[in-house]
């Protein structure tokens, strides 16, 4: 039934290119409404992965980011304000509470208009941390585009970005140079396991506030790759929140800008393929991780023990189990990739693991991949349940950067020995010489009786004399 | 008193035995483990002689359970008591089948028939063996 339920998914998700897991609904604040048509490229590119827009000015009276307790829109588009301020509607407490609902936001800064300090502590408050300076940006006298910025340095050319660990899966790889005008750099704190950069700058690169008018910098807020030009906060709901550090690069000009480098030569433009692969992660269309199946039973026989039909002679996912039984824990895993399902391939370095907890874990086993369905991969491991009884929870606790997290927890009661399960005593060695004991006394006794009856008592025989 | 037909030979022998220990004692006091000896000698004379054979059949079922849990115990000093059902089970069956077999000694002793003459012979060995019988029950049940 499962996979019959994948494949009716699978037969409406190709009617549209690409689609988000969450919703489709996009809001986009942007303040001055006539610039809309300055980013039509990214409107239509956006409108074709099946995304509807909406856009609102943040002074707007009736815009609302709820209706009736639940999210109205499913994605927030934020575009820097002129003023100073984002109004009343799009308050640091509300967009919060957006994310917590599992809304995605993809917030746009520029260094073209000063931040406004609610943003900037809501950013703090993330341990995103912003320049002090309202109008810092980055500059790179090394990595910058020749063709637009051959003076001011303030356009940064980056190449595509690598994958931050060896088993992290890179989402945003791209063919080609990046082009980053007038971002703000922001630096990430090191106490939030939620954030991740996305694309760094470049190791000559730094932060510099342009009305700075003296030979050198003091005070410099920070350089190099500590710069992070689009960071990516991922909370435990996996509810998702990128700053972009420059607005501008959503612009169409910017898409289709001819690149040159530090030398002159001209190098591709891959900044298209780069935002549409952030708005992907962002609005959960890739890194999107899904448990389809999950089961726990009792092992069965060696032939079937790695089957993944669902008939099994065994009671599926029991509430209760005995100490010391063997059992089975499978769980399947698939990935969202744009528009479909997929199987989830684990990198080589990384494992998915399960444990066996109560209170602390007993177990954490490796799951092992023993079967791929074309939607998705399935995971399979057996172990012992310990000596202990108790309430235990299997969980699945996977949780990486750039991918959804998962969290699975099955309670699961462990009892003793019932009084008949426990081995009887002569399939213990140990037990034989005390058996032989018994069996001694009762056949000694049985033969004692024999005697005893067998012969008489002479005062009976006397008596009997006596009477006569 | 000794039942009838037991009756003057007992007396004659204890003494007599009586008699030639106190000579013994009073002609040779240098050697006092002659002495020890000639005295368990005469006891275990004695017990041969005096005790009915029923009692005599009683004491060798008690010795013979002596025996056994002695073997037992040795094993257990040896080897430890794992399992320790199991152990119980063991000594205990020894242990009281011993009990009861010298309670049904003591209500069919001859010589302590005053103190039980409400309780027939019969009757103490009826006891004995339904007591007996719920001991084996038990024991096997308790050694799984």
């Amino acid at each position: 039934m499962r996979w019959l339920f994948s494949f009716l998914l699978l037969s409406l998700m190709s009617a549209v290119r690409a689609l988000s897991v969450t919703g489709q609904r996009v809001l986009v604040v942007l303040e001055d409404l006539s610039e809309e048509k300055q980013y039509n490229q990214f409107w239509a590119d956006l409108e074709e992965r099946g995304f509807n827009l909406n856009f609102q000015s943040p002074k707007n009276d009736t815009l609302s980011l709820f209706k009736h307790g639940e999210r109205a829109f499913d994605h927030l588009i934020l575009f820097p304000p002129k003023s100073k301020a984002y109004g009343p509607s799009l308050a640091p407490k509300i967009l919060l509470d957006f994310l917590n609902k599992a809304g995605n936001i993809l917030l746009t800064l520029s260094a073209n208009t000063p931040i406004p300090t609610a943003i900037q502590s809501l950013l703090l408050e993330l341990d995103i941390h912003l320049p002090s300076d309202r109008n810092a940006l980055v500059v790179d006298h090394f990595n910058y585009d020749s063709a637009s910025a051959a003076d001011k340095h303030d356009v940064i050319l980056t190449t595509s970005p690598s994958s931050l660990r060896s088993d992290v899966k890179n989402y945003f790889s791209v063919n080609g140079h990046i082009a980053v005008p007038r971002a703000v750099g922001q630096v990430l704190g090191n106490a939030s396991p939620l954030l991740t950069p996305i694309l760094r700058a470049p190791s000559t690169a730094y932060s510099y506030n342009p009305k700075d008018d003296s030979e050198s910098i003091e005070d410099l807020f920070a350089a190099g790759q500590q710069l992070s030009l689009v960071s990516a906060l991922q909370a435990r709901n996996s509810g998702r929140f990128t700053v972009l550090g420059s607005s501008e690069i959503l612009l169409d000009t910017w898409f289709a800008a001819k690149l040159k480098d530090k030398e002159g030569k001209a190098v591709r433009n891959a900044n298209r393929d780069f935002i549409e692969a952030l708005t992907a992660w962002t609005f959960h269309e890739i890194g999107v991780l899904q448990v389809g199946r999950l089961e726990h039973q009792l092992t069965l026989p060696g032939s079937l023990r790695n089957s993944t039909s669902v008939q099994s002679n065994t009671e599926l996912s029991p509430k209760i189990y005995r100490v010391k039984n063997d059992v089975t824990f499978t769980i399947e895993l698939s990935e969202y990739s744009l528009n479909r399902f997929i199987p989830f391939y684990l990198p080589d370095s990384d494992a998915l693991q399960l444990e066996f907890t109560m209170l602390s874990p007993y177990h954490r086993l490796s799951l092992v991949p023993i079967a791929h369905t074309p939607n998705s991969t399935i995971f399979r491991t057996h172990f012992t349940l310990p000596d202990q009884h108790g309430i235990f929870n299997f969980r699945v606790n996977y949780k990486r950067p750039f991918l959804s997290n998962i969290d699975e927890k099955r309670q699961v009661t462990v009892r003793h020995f019932a009084h008949d399960e426990w081995p009887r005593s002569w399939a213990i060695s140990a037990a034989w010489v005390w058996m032989a004991g018994i069996a001694a006394v009762v056949v000694g006794w049985v033969g004692f009786v024999g005697l005893w009856l067998w012969s008489e008592p002479t005062d009976r025989v006397a008596r009997g004399k006596k009477t006569q | 008193m000794p039942s009838g037909a037991v009756g003057p030979t007992p007396t004659k022998h204890t003494s007599s035995t009586s008699t030639s220990s106190t000579s013994a004692l009073g002609q040779k006091n240098l050697k006092n483990s002659t002495d020890a000896q000639q005295i368990l000698q005469s006891v275990w004379q004695n017990y041969l002689d005096k005790t009915p054979q029923r009692t005599k059949l009683l004491d060798v079922f008690l010795g013979f359970l002596v025996v056994v849990a002695g073997l037992q115990f040795v094993y257990c000093v040896i080897v430890g008591n794992y399992p320790f059902n199991a152990f119980l089970s063991g000594f205990s069956a020894t242990v009281g089948q011993f009990v009861l077999t010298c309670s049904l000694r003591m209500q069919t002793n001859p010589e302590n028939k005053t103190e039980f003459e409400s309780i027939s012979n019969e009757r103490a060995f009826a006891d004995f063996v339904f007591g007996s019988l719920l001991l084996h029950f038990f024991c096997v049940n308790f050694i799984n």
